[in-house]
Order: C-alpha cells, then sequence, then structure tokens
C-alpha cells in the first residue's frame, strides 16, 4: 500500500505539488478491493466513471482538502445512474435518476466514488448478513462479523481501500460496525445532515455520516455533507461551522456522564475493563468523569422496536412491483402483484419487521404502542437534556461484545436488536453518538468506546475523541502491528 | 401451551403488511413474531412519564419553503422506472374488476 493508509493531509500536499495524481489513488483503491475482494465490502463498483472523474481532475486546480480522494458509499443512498440496491432482491436492478443531497455535496468537492457498499437488507440489522448479496467479513478476523448495518463501508474503510466512506444509522448502524472494525464512526445530530436520497427506513431516527480512520478526517467529511436542504423538511438551519476547530485542545476541566446502565452486566468485562482504563486517562488529563442514573435507557430497545418497525412498515409499502424495483412476472391481479412481488422482493428480516410494524400501526394498536412510545421517547430526551446541563458529553462502551463469528445462529429475531442496545438511546435521543477505537480484545478484535454529545455538539465529541486517539496511539491497521 | 402466534394471527398480520405466506413457513413466522411481539409488550410495564402531553415535542420551528417551482424530475425518467409502462402511463393490473 503506497498512498491510501496515509492520513489526508499529506495526500492534500503530494496532490497539490503534482508528484501524485488523482487516478494515482483510484487505481491503488482498485487494486486493493480485488485484492481483498474476499471481504465482500461491495454489491456494486464504479471503476470506469471513477477512472474517467480521476482523469478528469488533472487539469482542476485542488481547491479542497477532500480533492480526488476516493469514498466508498452506503448502498442505501442513491447514486444517479449508478445501481443503488439496498442489499435487497427487491431493487436489485434499481438505477436511480437523480442523486441524494450527500452524494451532490461529495461530488462538489471533488472527491471520488469508488463504489457503493455492502449492508444489512434495507439497513435492518446488526451483522450485515441480512444483504441479498451475501455478508462482508471482518479485516480483523474474515471468520467474524463486520457489524451492521453499514458493513461494507467499515470493512472498507478499515481495509483502507478507500480513505472515507458514508454509512447511515438508525439504531447504531454507523457506530457499532466502526467499532467491530476499528474505525471511527460518527452519527450526527438527527437533521444534520440531509436525508434526502437516503432510502427510508425508520425516518425519525434515520442519519447519515462519515466513517473513517482516524477522528480529524471523520470531521473533514462531515463539514462536506451538512446543511439545510429544501428537499429535508427535518433537516436542520444551522450555520456551517468547522468540526475540526477543538481538535487537540485541551480536555481539562470537562465533565463526562457514564450511565451506570452502560456498565451494567450486559456488557463483557473485557470491555469494562478498557472503558475504566480509558476513564482513569481522562481523569489524569484534569476531566471528571462520573458514574450517573440515566431513566429509560434499559427501555430503548423496545421502545425503538415499536417505533423503527412501525415506520418501517409505512415507508416500504413503496415497494409495491408498480413503480420501481422489482415486479411479479405476469400478475394475474392487482392483490397478487402487491402480495407475490413484496413475498419475493424482501428478505426475511425485512418481512418480519414489515409484519410486526403493520400489526402495531393498526387501528387501536398504534395509540397503544406507537403513541405510548413516542411519549416515553420524548421523556428520555428530556432525560438527556437534563444531563448535559450538568456534563460536557457521555462516555461508555459501544458495543456489549466484540464481533462474534459470521456462522453464530441468525433465528433468534430478537439479536439484531440486541446488539445494538447500547447505542440505540442516541437515535431516540435525536442526539450525536459517535465510536473512537480504544484497544482490542484477548482474540485481537477492537474495542470502541462511544461518545455522546448534546444536540449540535459534535465538536466537543471530535475533541474528546482526538484526545483519545492520542494518548492510546493505537497501531489500527488490520495486519499491522498492534501498539499498546 | 407454545409460545406462538396462531396460524390465523400470522396470516392477518401477513395480509396487512400485504405479503404472501406460504404454508411451510407459518410455523416459523409463528413462533419469530411472536417472541418480537413479547418484546414489544413491554412498553406496557414502563411507568413514571408523563401521559397527557403531546406525543412528539418538536424543538425546531416548522418550516416551510418559499413556493418557488425548482429543479424537477423528468417524467419519463420516473416514467421509466416503472417495471410496466407505456407512452406515459404506468401500468397496472385491472383493480376495480368485476368481482363475480
Amino acid at each position: 500500500m503506497k498512498y491510501l493508509n496515509k492520513p489526508i493531509l499529506e495526500i492534500n500536499k503530494l496532490l497539490k505539488e503534482k508528484v501524485i495524481k488523482p487516478l494515482d489513488l483510484v487505481e491503488e483503491a482498485f487494486a486493493n478491493i480485488e485484492k481483498n475482494k474476499a471481504l465482500n465490502a461491495y454489491i456494486t463498483l464504479n471503476k470506469e466513471e471513477a477512472i474517467k472523474t480521476a482523469k478528469e481532475l488533472e487539469n482542476k486546480e485542488v481547491d479542497n482538502i477532500l480533492f480526488g480522494l476516493p469514498i466508498a458509499i452506503k448502498d442505501n443512498i442513491i447514486t444517479k445512474d449508478l445501481r443503488t440496491t439496498c442489499a435487497s432482491h427487491m431493487l436489485e436492478n434499481f438505477l436511480p435518476i437523480y442523486d441524494a443531497t450527500v452524494v451532490k455535496k461529495i461530488k462538489a468537492k471533488n472527491m471520488i466514488i469508488i463504489g457503493k457498499t455492502n449492508m444489512d437488507e434495507f439497513a435492518m440489522g446488526s451483522s450485515s448478513r441480512t444483504s441479498y448479496f451475501g455478508a462482508p467479513k471482518n479485516p480483523w478476523n474474515t471468520n467474524k462479523i463486520s457489524g451492521g448495518s453499514s458493513g461494507g463501508s467499515a470493512v472498507t474503510v478499515a481495509a483502507r481501500d478507500v480513505f472515507l466512506a458514508l454509512g447511515s444509522d438508525t439504531g447504531g448502524s454507523i457506530r457499532q460496525p466502526a467499532s467491530y472494525c476499528g474505525i471511527v464512526g460518527m452519527k450526527p445530530t438527527y437533521g444534520r445532515v440531509s436525508r434526502y436520497g437516503l432510502v427510508a427506513f425508520a425516518s425519525s431516527f434515520d442519519q447519515i455520516g462519515p466513517l473513517t480512520k482516524n477522528v480529524y478526517e471523520n470531521a473533514l467529511l462531515l463539514n462536506a455533507i451538512v446543511g439545510k436542504d429544501d428537499n429535508d423538511l427535518t433537516s436542520a438551519d444551522k450555520e456551517s461551522e468547522d468540526f475540526t476547530r477543538l481538535i487537540g485542545k485541551d480536555i481539562k476541566g470537562m465533565k463526562f456522564a457514564l450511565p451506570n446502565y452502560f456498565m451494567s452486566d450486559i456488557v463483557s468485562q473485557e470491555i469494562k475493563e478498557k472503558i475504566i482504563s480509558v476513564s482513569k486517562i481522562l481523569e489524569k488529563l484534569g476531566a471528571k468523569v462520573d458514574y450517573v442514573d440515566v431513566k429509560y435507557l434499559e427501555n430503548a430497545v423496545t421502545l425503538y422496536q415499536i417505533i423503527a418497525m412501525g415506520e418501517a412498515s409505512s415507508n416500504l409499502a413503496r415497494y409495491d412491483g408498480i413503480r420501481f424495483g422489482y415486479s411479479l412476472p405476469n400478475p394475474t391481479s392487482i392483490d397478487n402483484l402487491y402480495y407475490e412481488t413484496r413475498k419475493t422482493g424482501f428478505g426475511k428480516e425485512v418481512k418480519r419487521r414489515i409484519m410486526v410494524g403493520s400489526y402495531l400501526l393498526s387501528g387501536e394498536n398504534a395509540k397503544i404502542y406507537y403513541n405510548k412510545a413516542l411519549s416515553i421517547r420524548d421523556d428520555m430526551q428530556k432525560e438527556f437534556t437534563n444531563l448535559f446541563q450538568k456534563y460536557d458529553l457521555v462516555i461508555g462502551p459501544t458495543t456489549t461484545t466484540t464481533a462474534y463469528d459470521l456462522t453464530d445462529p441468525m433465528d433468534d429475531p430478537l439479536k439484531s436488536f440486541l446488539d445494538d442496545v447500547l447505542v440505540i438511546p442516541v437515535n431516540m435521543a435525536g442526539l450525536p453518538g459517535m465510536n473512537v477505537p480504544i484497544g482490542f480484545s484477548k482474540d485481537n478484535m477492537p474495542i470502541g468506546m462511544h461518545i455522546i454529545g448534546n444536540k449540535f455538539e459534535e465538536a466537543k465529541m471530535y475533541q474528546l475523541a482526538s484526545c483519545i486517539e492520542k494518548e492510546l496511539n493505537l497501531a489500527l491497521t488490520p495486519g499491522g502491528e498492534i501498539n499498546e | 401451551m407454545e409460545d406462538k402466534l396462531t396460524k390465523e394471527e400470522v396470516l392477518h398480520v401477513a395480509q396487512l403488511a400485504r405479503i404472501n405466506i406460504d404454508e411451510d413457513e407459518l410455523e416459523t413466522y409463528q413462533i419469530e413474531l411472536k417472541k418480537l411481539l413479547n418484546e414489544v409488550e413491554k412498553i406496557s410495564a414502563v411507568k413514571g412519564y408523563d401521559d397527557e402531553k403531546l406525543i412528539a415535542s418538536w424543538d425546531r420551528k416548522t418550516e416551510l419553503r418559499e413556493d418557488i417551482a425548482g429543479e424537477m424530475l423528468d417524467p419519463k425518467e420516473v416514467i421509466n422506472n416503472a417495471p410496466r409502462h407505456s407512452g406515459n402511463y404506468i401500468e397496472v393490473p385491472v383493480v376495480i374488476g368485476d368481482e363475480s
């Protein structure tokens, strides 16, 4: 590997001085992806177009830090004329006719889209094993899951195929695979990034965010994708800001809350010990870490299930065999078309969630379940608001275990929700959350810390994350030496 | 008694979701859907929240954009994306048929 493991700042300098060309980076990216083919990180490669774009960029001025950099896009973010499948048979041959807002922003910065990454079908899952195209594999140990649903994006960044990737996070789908793969992943505040062109799963949770090999580069990519969008009513009208501005700043005097629930028996001993040792480092640097009780955390998975499955059943009603995507050949009636298209087009996990969601929203059930869940969610948000009056950030582990075996059973419908028990509360409260690697388990699988911020305080999260990154100075390239 | 939905209950939720289920899949769904519903049922035990308020507060003002025509999708491209189409129309099987 010549370039793709280097810091973006260094690459930018080389591009500016014309020592290298964007094509060099693109060629190395595709060579790596070919070498790492067994990781199954991609559903569709954009090779021809990427090479063409790289050549066109040779005549352009290197006008920004992300210029000419290869980037991978999760396959539920639509890309004009580039197949977008959501890892589903339903959209196996779907060619979008417009670009998602984030894709427009990526192109405006002259980043180069390398391909569309593997994921759980319609982002429903926590191991990327529900993909119609087979599961991606963890670069740290190819017998292990990548995590999910943004598994392919996490894998390809961890394997150093690309500098940057976009994922989406509805209930932990950026942070959890980032933790399993030993990279940095940020789910921004709900509304920070436009959802226009992100295939809808649970609209009140869905958020796009960056996955990168380090903290600084994560902040750079977030800089490029945020902003108000008239095509997304829930996008927030915020002044643009530089998310790197607090990186490297002292954390002395800062106060962090560590919820007791995040350190309870649901978390493996090994991971808890890592969190405790990092807390001690933070205290040594002059910060304060308090154990706190936070109400409703233990209810978050139930609330999430109700709201996410309900919203999914409504959002996925559009796959009817009429508008776009898979359609039953030679239907005998309109009902035959609906029922058989959805039976064949969707995988098992998706069907389960749509069925339960439809039930939860039907008749009186909407009041008993959905409305009640929304009401408790509102209280949970207030609980966090109060917490952030006393504390700068909340910390804890990102996952309860490290990545488990690809062959572990998939027949428990609750498993994929429980894998995300520590990350789901963040989506419930609309807060920003991120993963930063803090070390390795005995069997050499990455462990991550979860940092939760108050709404629109991503810059402060990057400040803490960069401090941890600097203190630990881990060697995070799979196959490389472990520097602990 | 086994903890599972009845066949009729599974067929009911499948009908709500407009998804056909094969006879040999029924048993699995009876068990799996029940597991999910048991989990969801835990919400009834959650206490201490304020039941009287609005179900979802919104901390931002409702924003409407100016009513100015912007960039639009080309209707031809939209129609072409439909699996069955003819001219400017999307084709569907007969919706109102004779039920006899």
